[in-house]
């Protein structure tokens, strides 16, 4: 099960790209007003870092994916301990992801459906992907959903320079202060810093030389799509309208209007958005069911599935509304991204670092 | 076997959900609006009309008084805009569907009202969107307008869109609408129509909408002076300019193009903001009645002196009446002293319309004939 460089960089523009752009902006914009676009720089200096950090960890232990190498490293007991938070982490987020699609296409789309049909429909999906092709047929899938998704961005930021008003991004930090862009940041650096997801993945290229370069650039390439995204709201709506939307880019594709022709293009952005969120859940599932067979030692990782899709669609189902999922964000931003994103790749790559030095010295 | 199986099983129920049967809807179910108006309605409710489209009676192009008007219009009276909204579905057979709307008009009564209220659904309900213009009516209603049968296009909705297209101004769309009047350094400036007789409707400048009182209107700017305060603010591409040239009072009038407006703010002596407004444009003499050929150097200087003066004495007319009686900041000078000098507006704006007033404003106006036009000296004029 062997996935190219090209792959992995894919895979993670794919999963962190589609719900940064649709859902991470009015936050930031709300607290730092038209400065949101330097909380994003930050943030995204704060994601490369918890991705630096995470790939040059995976990198120390190659072909072994985090639940075999902290169990190598501080013995079964603890070591599937500390795995435990990373999975609680990724069962909640795909839950929520799942969740907030549903609503997003329930509110804009297909208002008579009900919400557990858009839940189904999509969870069937994802349990063919993953049980049925596998990792490398979600690695081929983010391949195709990828560039696609990047394309479209790409269009509908150009098709909105016939909106734009440059002067919406001005004054520039007097209005806010540092304070408020450095608060404002943390919730996008949050989001980007969901590469700890790489812990898995790195361990399955085919050549780990290129894994950190691949890497790397993904998350850039991330981080500068949401910013010409933040950009873009900014430019068009200026920050008084889009503070108060909650989906600021999906409003800005459909405000473009080209020549009184080119109107209501939201749909086919919807449209690709689906596949993004597609690979998105058929990879935590994947990422999962792995971790977890990995982590209780079981061969087949496949016969996890069947608990981890049926938990993921439980946990979607069980959120009662938005103020359950804001709860969650917070959640994110203050226990798992610290102790995830950062604390216990650092214990581990400690760890790392005490037993090879232990080996030289046995050598 | 088990896999075409299993792969038809994952087919069928992947076919019954995605013809939409939840929210299947035929067009022929489908009510297009394509422009709501909204007026006061006595006891402090609102009075919505939609202006629906009926799509067999357009682009016909024979006898069109036998075929009918191609819309049709609803009124329903309701606390808010949804609420009269249900009411109005009630008289229709098909469901209201919002999407293809190009216009919304505020009659007279709701200006004076306060639109305030009524920003709130266009924003929030799924089913608009805000690419609609926004437009006032000075002295009717919009349910008049909406009722009146324009020349060309196939509903006033329509046809407002394209009125602000052709008289040179750029359409006022709703999201600017909305970023004008939560922007604490400007006042929204709405184009304002008017019903002319029975059946025609005219576009006759702009209204004032004040955004620190609930947006409720203040004043109206006549066509001449709307143009050029659209020329501060950036939302005009063309205006015509005609003035007397010589001394016998002979007129020109010249075709400006590429507009431009550059407001600069300075901090006097005693480190209060002062504004310079500096508007320059081009084009092409299109009359002339005077005793000056355009196309001669010197004649040329002086028509462009003289229309440059003349632009320069109605702005500054127009700025002093907006400082002095209306007393509200429609050309965004506020925002340029955000932008500027962002400390010192924390101070400014909290009673920004009173400084506005004292703000001391200096005009300038350069205007180049770029082109006399097709002949020299006026026709009348004998060689």
């Amino acid at each position: 099960m062997k996935i190219t460089g090209t792959q992995l960089f894919w895979i993670l523009f794919t999963v962190e790209v589609v719900m940064a752009v649709w859902l991470r902006i009015s936050p930031a914009i709300e607290v730092s007003r038209q400065d949101a676009w330097i909380s994003m720089l930050v943030a995204g200096m704060i994601g490369a870092a918890i991705t630096f950090l995470v790939v040059c960890l995976s990198l120390q232990h190659p072909g072994q994916s985090l639940a075999v190498f902290s169990r190598k490293l501080l013995g079964k007991w603890v070591g599937g301990l500390l795995v435990l938070p990373y999975l609680a982490s990724w069962y909640i987020l795909a839950g929520d992801v799942l969740r907030t699609f549903a609503d997003f296409v329930h509110l804009i789309l297909l208002d008579r459906t009900p919400l557990w049909v858009i839940m189904f429909l999509m969870a069937a999906m994802m349990t063919v992907m993953t049980g049925a092709i596998g990792m490398n047929g979600i690695a081929r899938f983010c391949e195709i959903a990828g560039p696609l998704t990047l394309i479209t961005l790409i269009l509908s930021f150009l098709l909105n320079i016939g909106n734009v008003n440059l002067s919406n991004l001005f004054p520039v930090i007097a209005d806010t202060g540092w304070k408020n862009i450095l608060k404002a940041a943390y919730p996008p650096a949050s989001f980007f810093g969901e590469s700890f997801l790489l812990l898995v993945i790195v361990s399955m290229v085919q050549r780990s030389d290129k894994a950190l370069l691949r890497s790397m650039t993904s998350i850039i390439t991330i981080v500068g799509i949401v910013l010409v995204s933040t950009i873009m709201v900014l430019f068009v709506f200026g920050p008084n309208v889009s503070a108060k939307m909650r989906f600021p880019y999906f409003t800005l594709v459909r405000s473009i209007n080209i020549l009184d022709f080119i109107q209501n293009v939201d749909i086919f952005v919807l449209f690709i958005w689906v596949f993004g969120v597609c690979a998105k859940i058929s990879f935590y599932l994947f990422l999962t069911s792995f971790e977890m067979a990995n982590c209780l030692g079981l061969k087949n990782w496949r016969k996890v599935v069947w608990f981890s899709a049926p938990l993921i669609v439980a946990i979607a189902v069980a959120i009662p509304n938005e103020t359950a999922i804001e709860m969650l964000q917070k959640l994110w931003r203050l226990i798992v991204i610290p102790l995830c994103g950062i604390a216990i790749p650092m214990l581990l790559l400690l760890a790392t670092a005490i037993s090879k030095r232990r080996e030289a010295r046995r050598l | 076997m088990k896999r075409i199986i299993k792969l038809g099983i994952v087919l069928f129920f992947v076919i019954t959900c995605t013809t939409g049967c939840w929210n299947l809807t035929e067009p022929d179910e489908l009510a297009f609006i394509t422009a709501a108006g909204m007026d006061a309605a006595p006891d402090g409710r609102i009075e919505i009309s939609s202006q629906i489209a009926v799509p067999s009676a357009i682009d016909v192009q024979q006898n069109q008084s036998s075929i009918g008007k191609s819309f049709l219009v609803v009124s329903a009276m309701g606390k808010n805009v949804m609420d009269a909204g249900r009411t109005m579905q009630g008289k229709l057979s098909r469901s209201l569907f919002y999407e293809h709307r190009q216009a919304i008009i505020f009659g007279q009564s709701m200006a004076q009202r306060g639109v305030g209220d009524m920003l709130d659904m266009f924003v929030r309900n799924p089913k608009s969107e805000i690419r609609s213009t926004v437009a006032v009516v000075k002295d009717g209603t919009a349910k008049d307008l909406l009722n009146i049968k324009p020349k060309f296009d196939p509903f006033s909705g329509l046809a407002i869109l394209r009125v602000q297209s052709s008289v040179g101004s750029t359409p006022y769309f709703y999201r600017h609408f909305l970023s004008d009047a939560l922007n604490e350094g400007m006042t929204p400036l709405v184009p304002a129509f008017h019903i002319v007789g029975k059946n025609e409707f005219a576009c006759v400048g702009a209204a004032m909408l004040d955004n620190t009182a609930d947006l409720k209107l203040k004043g109206f700017l006549n066509a001449e002076q709307s143009f050029l305060a659209y020329w501060m603010i950036g939302r005009q591409s063309t205006i015509s300019v005609t003035s007397v040239v010589d001394r016998d009072g002979g007129l020109a009038t010249i075709r400006l193009g590429s507009l431009k407006s550059r407001i600069r703010v300075i901090l006097t002596d005693s480190g209060k903001p002062a504004i310079e407004v500096r508007l320059s444009g081009g084009g092409s003499v299109i009359e002339n009645n005077s005793n000056l050929d355009p196309s001669k150097g010197p004649d040329r200087r002086i028509i462009e002196q003289k229309l440059s003066d003349s632009t320069r004495q109605k702005v500054e007319q127009l700025i002093d009446q907006v400082q002095h009686q209306y007393k509200t900041d429609v050309f965004g000078f506020g925002d340029h002293i955000h932008r500027r000098y962002p400390q010192r507006w924390k101070t400014l704006k909290r009673d920004w319309d009173q400084s506005f007033s004292k703000l001391p404003v200096s005009v300038q106006v350069t205007l180049h004939v770029k082109d006399p036009g097709q002949s020299n000296s006026a026709m009348k004029r004998f060689i």
